[in-house]
């Protein structure tokens, strides 16, 4: 039987919300995104809804940036965040100074250490990953821990340039 | 400990197996191997606290490039097009309404987390269980599989341990960790109470308002409302409900992941010992730092960077943290200490607490 999708949606929506910014990088857009996607798994009524849903997120998340591609050429800063009440302009662009320099990062890796990694921080288990990327369960160990270390070093090597780092 | 050619008689482990290791997703068996080999492979003790520490910095700064978590639209607006019966859609949302009314709003924090660990066929976090009806059901042959289930979570709760913390990190599984899933399903009571115990069937006023709409649909949402499988076979519980865990059991980081998480050192008491480090396993980018008041007396300073999402800590303090002070029987306040938004919590008075609050600033 179909899994319960008001159920599936309270578990999984800020997940997939997540995933989708890290490939849209926009945060209206990805809500947009996830909230298209929950719809049309209540049209599709899949039988593994969560990882359907990831399936659909990425596709949708790849037609856009095919799409945005096309319509813009340049690289569009992300914008302030409304609701950021407490900060101070300059908080505001320190946060988006490191979101960019993390989009960077991200953007260095290959295709499929990238998706793993931002599959798994969106919740996502070894096997749904597998699952997902068409990996070996027993290789997914050994992709995020490619991924996360060309991440922390692409991070770094972007910071040796010119701002400090909050290198650990 | 072992002799060095014993050592290197085994085979060492790899990277993928320590990462699959902290990230809780080894195999039961090759993570025994796995714990054996590094109790006497110093270099490979070495390897995990490194890798370790590249898993939460890599975390740190995913986290640093996250959307704001803003409130779950709500599923009704989902249905656009009115194919099929609206009530098909409404029964299951009604009844997902009831449960989140029963299990109040922890359930929905909670369930963040749940599906980290959902792989094993979507075994919960933790059982908290109504304790009268889970003594009535004691004679159960099920019982002993949910706090068997539930120990098992616990028990893996503390994979991020590093082989130099295993004793610990034992000691929290075997003992520290028991009476936490206890307290927490002591506390859970008041949740439980808000739904008749003796009505685990969809039989809410809502969900039987519905029925006349239609039956078939109001079937399906009671199999299906119910969360999955092991949920299923514990039928003699009340309400399964996923906690997040207490802070006692985040995950332990050193200062400097602290900074990287918060984007600035961390803050604290100057005067107390700073016993540990931890950071909330969400990665919404809390931390709490832990100071010995005295030796038995540990104060928990909770922080957030102010910029990073002020209504995402709001609703925590509100929800889940609130909840957890209140099964700690403890107070917390708040305050910003430059940028960061500060609770303290620990067992002193609330004025003691305000005073510590007070004192709190940069770290020697």
């Amino acid at each position: 039987m179909p899994d319960d999708i008001a159920e599936v949606y309270r578990n999984t929506y800020p997940a997939l919300v997540r995933f989708l910014y890290r490939k849209v990088w926009d945060q209206g857009r990805a809500e947009d995104l996830a909230q298209e996607a929950f719809a049309r798994a209540l049209v599709h009524r899949p039988e593994n809804t969560r990882g359907w849903l990831f399936v659909v997120a990425a596709n949708m998340a790849r037609d856009e940036a095919r799409r945005a591609a096309r319509e813009k050429r340049h690289l569009t800063l992300l914008k302030s965040e409304p609701d950021a009440v407490h900060s101070a302009p300059e908080d505001e662009i320190d946060a988006d100074t490191q979101r960019v320099r993390v989009r960077a990062a991200l953007d260095q890796l290959t295709p499929r250490d990238r998706e793993a990694l931002l599959l798994w921080d969106s919740g996502l288990s070894y096997d749904e990953i597998a699952a997902q990327t068409g990996l070996a369960r027993g290789a997914i160990g050994t992709t995020l821990a490619r991924a996360r270390r060309r991440l922390v070093e692409a991070y770094d090597a972007a910071g040796e340039g010119g701002q400090h780092v909050a290198r650990g | 400990m072992t002799q060095q050619g014993k050592e290197d008689s085994m085979s060492h482990v790899d990277e993928g197996a320590l990462h699959a290791y902290l990230d809780g997703e080894l195999p039961s068996a090759e993570r025994a191997a796995l714990e054996a080999h590094i109790a006497q492979c110093e270099s490979c003790r070495a390897q995990l606290v490194e890798e370790r520490a590249l898993l939460d910095r890599a975390n740190a700064l995913l986290g640093a490039a996250r959307p704001l978590e803003r409130p779950v639209p709500s599923f009704e607006q989902l249905r656009r097009a009115p194919k099929r019966s609206p009530w098909r859609v409404r029964t299951p949302v009604a009844w997902a309404a009831s449960i989140v009314l029963a299990l109040g709003s922890g359930y929905y924090l909670a369930s963040m987390r749940a599906y980290r660990v959902a792989p094993e066929a979507a075994a919960p976090i933790a059982v908290a269980m109504d304790q009268r009806l889970a003594d009535k059901a004691r004679d159960s042959a099920e019982v002993p599989q949910a706090r068997r289930l539930a120990r098992e979570e616990r028990a893996e709760r503390p994979r991020a341990t590093p082989a130099d913390e295993r004793a610990f990190g034992q000691a929290v599984a075997l003992g520290r960790v028991d009476s936490g899933a206890l307290k927490v399903a002591t506390s859970a009571e008041p949740l439980n109470n808000a739904r008749p115990p003796e009505t685990p069937q969809p039989t809410s006023g809502v969900a039987r308002q519905r029925e006349a709409d239609s039956l078939a649909a109001s079937d399906r949402a009671a199999a299906s409302a119910l969360p999955s499988a092991p949920a299923a076979r514990m039928q003699q519980q009340d309400v399964l409900t996923v906690r997040k865990p207490s802070a006692n059991t985040w995950p332990r980081i050193d200062r400097q992941t602290a900074t990287a998480i918060l984007g600035e050192d961390p803050v604290g008491l100057p005067d107390l010992t700073t016993r540990t480090f931890r950071r909330s396993p969400d990665r919404d980018g809390i931390v709490v730092v832990e100071q010995e008041l005295d030796a038995r007396t540990v104060i928990q300073i909770f922080q957030q960077s102010a910029r990073a999402n002020s209504s995402r800590i709001d609703s925590l303090v509100a929800e889940g943290y609130q909840y957890h002070l209140e099964a700690d029987r403890r107070d917390r306040l708040a305050r910003f200490v430059g940028k960061l938004r500060v609770e303290i919590g620990g067992p002193v008075s609330v004025d003691s607490l305000n005073r510590l609050l007070e004192q709190v600033g940069r770290l020697p």
